[in-house]
């Protein structure tokens, strides 16, 4: 008797276990982010965290991957049959991945539907739009490139804002003390994106482009050649050999007079605390001994824009991609993990990790007051009128894979396998011939988009 | 014996081997046909496949890129394998005599290779740094020897050579270990009837020390081509500009989206080098 009782109970606790399994059948957004740094991640995770405790059965799992990496990372995943569902990483990378056919682009439409298309900014959902029509990912945070230089140093030597090549030149050259450790300018010479970046915004403004609006590469041109030339000149100011954006360290020690870099700096310029963590972290040991100058923030300023033969402000986004997946359930609970993720709560926290450098993509948020609050104050600092200013930016973004309000993702394509950077390379530190560095970098193109 | 008995001590001889035939055959064959396979594929990352014959390894053959790998590859093979070898053998040599404090010695020798490869790396990039490393500071602002900062490791002309070097000061001690091992195991009377003979100290190192060390040198020179021509690590960590042949197979293969039918053919074309390269130096060098 006593038996058959307890192996009834047994009976019945493992239906019921069966039952619970059932209705609480697990789904999972496996989310790969590009921010890898400790507190950001740890932000992320409180938010996937907040998901989770609103949404039963479903796992929100974080998992930072490095920018650089996660093309080949992602390679490997849907080799291997773990492609997560759920991505965030540069435009040039989503369209790449676009094209590879793995992206849920049904996703991202019921995603606009339900946001509304209008609220997006328009420069930015264009970007991301496949030549079809698609959507291959969703904007979600943008930055805007551009020289931030010493103000009092330009005053003192009487030298115009770097805003033409002729001023960028002439402030670099005059900036420039190589005996005594002083370097005039930063621009990319080793073969990373910080260099293509920096390229891409000297090119468009000498009007020079991968693609004309027909979709034929037309980068082999004299104007593109200008650049190249141009870009030399002002490698002859960087600090010795090859350089990427870590070297913007030597600006925030004073040893630099002006750098390349996006609105991320901001928050390093604006704060001392940030800039002495950001210093001591990562990038140079000997550094974290050095001591900030406060007057940094008051004596830097930005020139967003160049212009040579026409004004181009450059900038780059990220976004959201949901991958196609095998469970419904896990594609729906991806979509609701989108949608929290653009709910303004949820949004600015999440664009408050970075403040100025994440800027958003939906209208409306950034004239939000919570918005304007950032734990820093980052942006009292700089002043709403100009947070504004850099966000509408993104209303008009330019880049070489968008021509006319065309998308040609090949250009993401030709961005992940560096050609751009190596061609740079080339010139600037082998000393290659700059026609014949652009010829064979035009040649990698082509071979490059007739796979 | 009779054949019966014969037969079966065979049987049981195949049921021996088969589990590592099995586990060699599945992760070792199996894997190398497969890449011989996908090396004449364009091979999508939704797993789609074409059929472009030998366009992968006709696309590599032509790239002027891949030859000049293979010569850094060369410079970088013979200076690490001739470095490490001198060195290891002089560093064995010498601790193989009798001073105090020796046993400290031997145990300090070998931290370099002990050392985590990413810290290291980091450790001479901060000292070779062109503005703010103490290799500028104390050639130009301390000895004045020269008022130009130099990049030494970013530079593609010294880079080859601060790769190199950091190769050799790395991995010695694994050489030395070898040595040291081998030359405490000669015996001493061989040294003693040497020098009766009248043998100075070097005609004993040259008489001794060299052909009882021989089939170690042999085996440490092995090692180190092996190791090597595939080192990947090192190389990319501390100069990524150095287009040694791994490096080289990254850029073209890895970087960005996975090409997998250039990665095959590159892997193939190495495989076979490699083989061919152990192969000359056992029969030729070697004499096995």
């Amino acid at each position: 008797m006593k038996s058959k009782t307890s192996l009834f109970v047994a009976g019945t606790m493992l239906v019921n276990g069966l039952l619970i399994s059932q209705l609480t059948h697990a789904a999972t957004v496996e989310f790969w982010t590009a921010q890898t740094q400790t507190d950001r991640l740890q932000n992320i995770e409180l938010l996937a965290s907040t998901f989770e405790a609103l949404n039963d059965g479903v796992t929100v799992k974080v998992v930072a991957v490095d920018e650089n990496e996660m093309a080949t990372q992602m390679a490997a995943a849907v080799a291997a049959g773990t492609t997560p569902q759920l991505i965030e990483v540069n435009s040039e990378i989503i369209m790449t991945l676009g094209e590879e056919g793995i992206v849920d682009t049904k996703t991202h439409q019921g995603v606009i539907k339900d946001i509304g298309k209008n609220r997006f900014h328009k420069g930015a959902l264009t970007t991301l739009t496949s030549p079809s029509g698609d959507y291959y990912g969703l904007p979600y945070h943008g930055w805007i490139q551009g020289i931030w230089y010493r103000k009092d140093w330009f005053d003192e030597k009487g030298l115009a804002a770097p805003n033409t090549w002729e001023n960028i030149e002439t402030a670099a050259k005059a900036l420039t003390d190589k005996a005594n450790n002083q370097y005039g300018i930063l621009v990319g010479t080793k073969q990373d994106s910080y260099t293509e970046q920096v390229f891409t915004q000297l090119a468009l403004s000498n009007n020079a482009s991968e693609f004309d609006a027909k979709g034929n590469l037309v980068f082999n041109s004299p104007a593109t050649l200008e650049t190249i030339k141009y870009y030399k000149e002002l490698a002859k100011y960087n600090p010795p050999g090859p350089q990427n954006w870590r070297a913007r360290d030597y600006y925030l020690q004073g040893k630099m007079g002006m750098f390349f870099y996006s609105t991320y700096i901001m928050d390093d310029l604006a704060l001392a605390e940030v800039a002495k963590g950001s210093l001591s972290s990562e990038n140079f040991k000997e550094l974290s001994g050095g001591t900030f100058d406060p007057e940094l923030v008051k004596n830097t300023a930005f020139a967003p824009i160049i212009t040579h033969k026409s004004a181009a402000s450059y900038g780059t986004l990220s976004g959201l991609v949901a991958l196609k997946t095998k469970s419904a359930e896990d594609t729906k609970a991806t979509k609701d993990f989108i949608e929290f993720m653009y709910d303004p709560a949820s949004y600015i926290t999440f664009l408050h990790m970075a403040p100025g450098g994440m800027n958003p993509m939906l209208k409306g948020i950034a004239e939000d007051p919570a918005y304007l609050e950032d734990p820093n104050g980052v942006f009292k600092l700089y002043g709403a009128d100009k947070m504004k200013q850099i966000v509408s930016g993104f209303d008009d973004i330019r880049s070489f894979s968008v021509v006319k309000g065309k998308t040609f993702p090949a250009s993401g394509a030709i961005f992940a396998k560096s050609v751009i950077p190596r061609m740079i390379y080339d010139v600037t530190i082998e000393g290659k011939d700059p026609q014949a560095a652009l010829d064979s970098a035009e040649a990698e193109m082509k071979a490059i988009m007739g796979e | 014996m009779s054949s019966v008995l014969i037969k079966n001590e065979s049987r049981l001889g195949l049921k021996l081997v088969a589990p590592a035939v099995g586990i060699i055959g599945l992760l070792v064959i199996y894997p190398i046909l497969f890449n011989i396979y996908l090396s004449f594929f364009d091979v999508q990352l939704n797993g789609t496949k074409t059929f472009v014959g030998m366009e992968n390894y006709t696309d590599l053959l032509g790239n002027p890129r891949y030859f000049h790998s293979i010569g850094v590859s060369v410079i970088y093979l013979i200076g690490t394998v001739v470095g490490t070898t001198v060195l290891g053998l002089a560093a064995a040599i010498l601790m193989n005599q009798e001073f105090r404090f020796r046993n400290l010695a031997r145990g300090l020798i070998l931290l370099p290779y002990f050392a985590p490869v990413i810290s290291v790396v980091f450790g001479w990039q901060f000292i070779f740094d062109p503005v703010n490393g103490i290799y500028n500071h104390v050639v130009v602002d301390v000895l004045h020897l020269t008022d130009t900062r130099e990049n030494l490791i970013g530079n593609p002309d010294s880079a080859l050579f601060v790769v190199i070097l950091f190769d050799i000061w790395k991995h010695f001690p694994i050489a030395y270990l070898l040595f040291l091992a081998k030359l405490q195991s000669v015996p001493k009377d061989l040294y003693e009837a040497a020098a009766i003979d009248g043998q100075n100290a070097w005609g004993r190192f040259w008489h001794v020390t060299l052909p009882e060390l021989r089939f170690v040198i042999a085996t440490v020179v092995l090692l180190r081509i092996i190791w090597n021509l595939n080192r990947f690590e090192d190389v990319y960590l501390l100069a990524p500009n150095v287009e040694t042949l791994p490096i080289f197979t990254y850029y073209q293969a890895f970087a960005g989206i996975v090409d997998q039918g250039v990665a095959a053919a590159i892997s193939v074309i190495q495989l076979l080098v490699l083989v061919g390269l152990i192969w000359l130096y056992v029969r030729k060098v070697l004499k096995w």
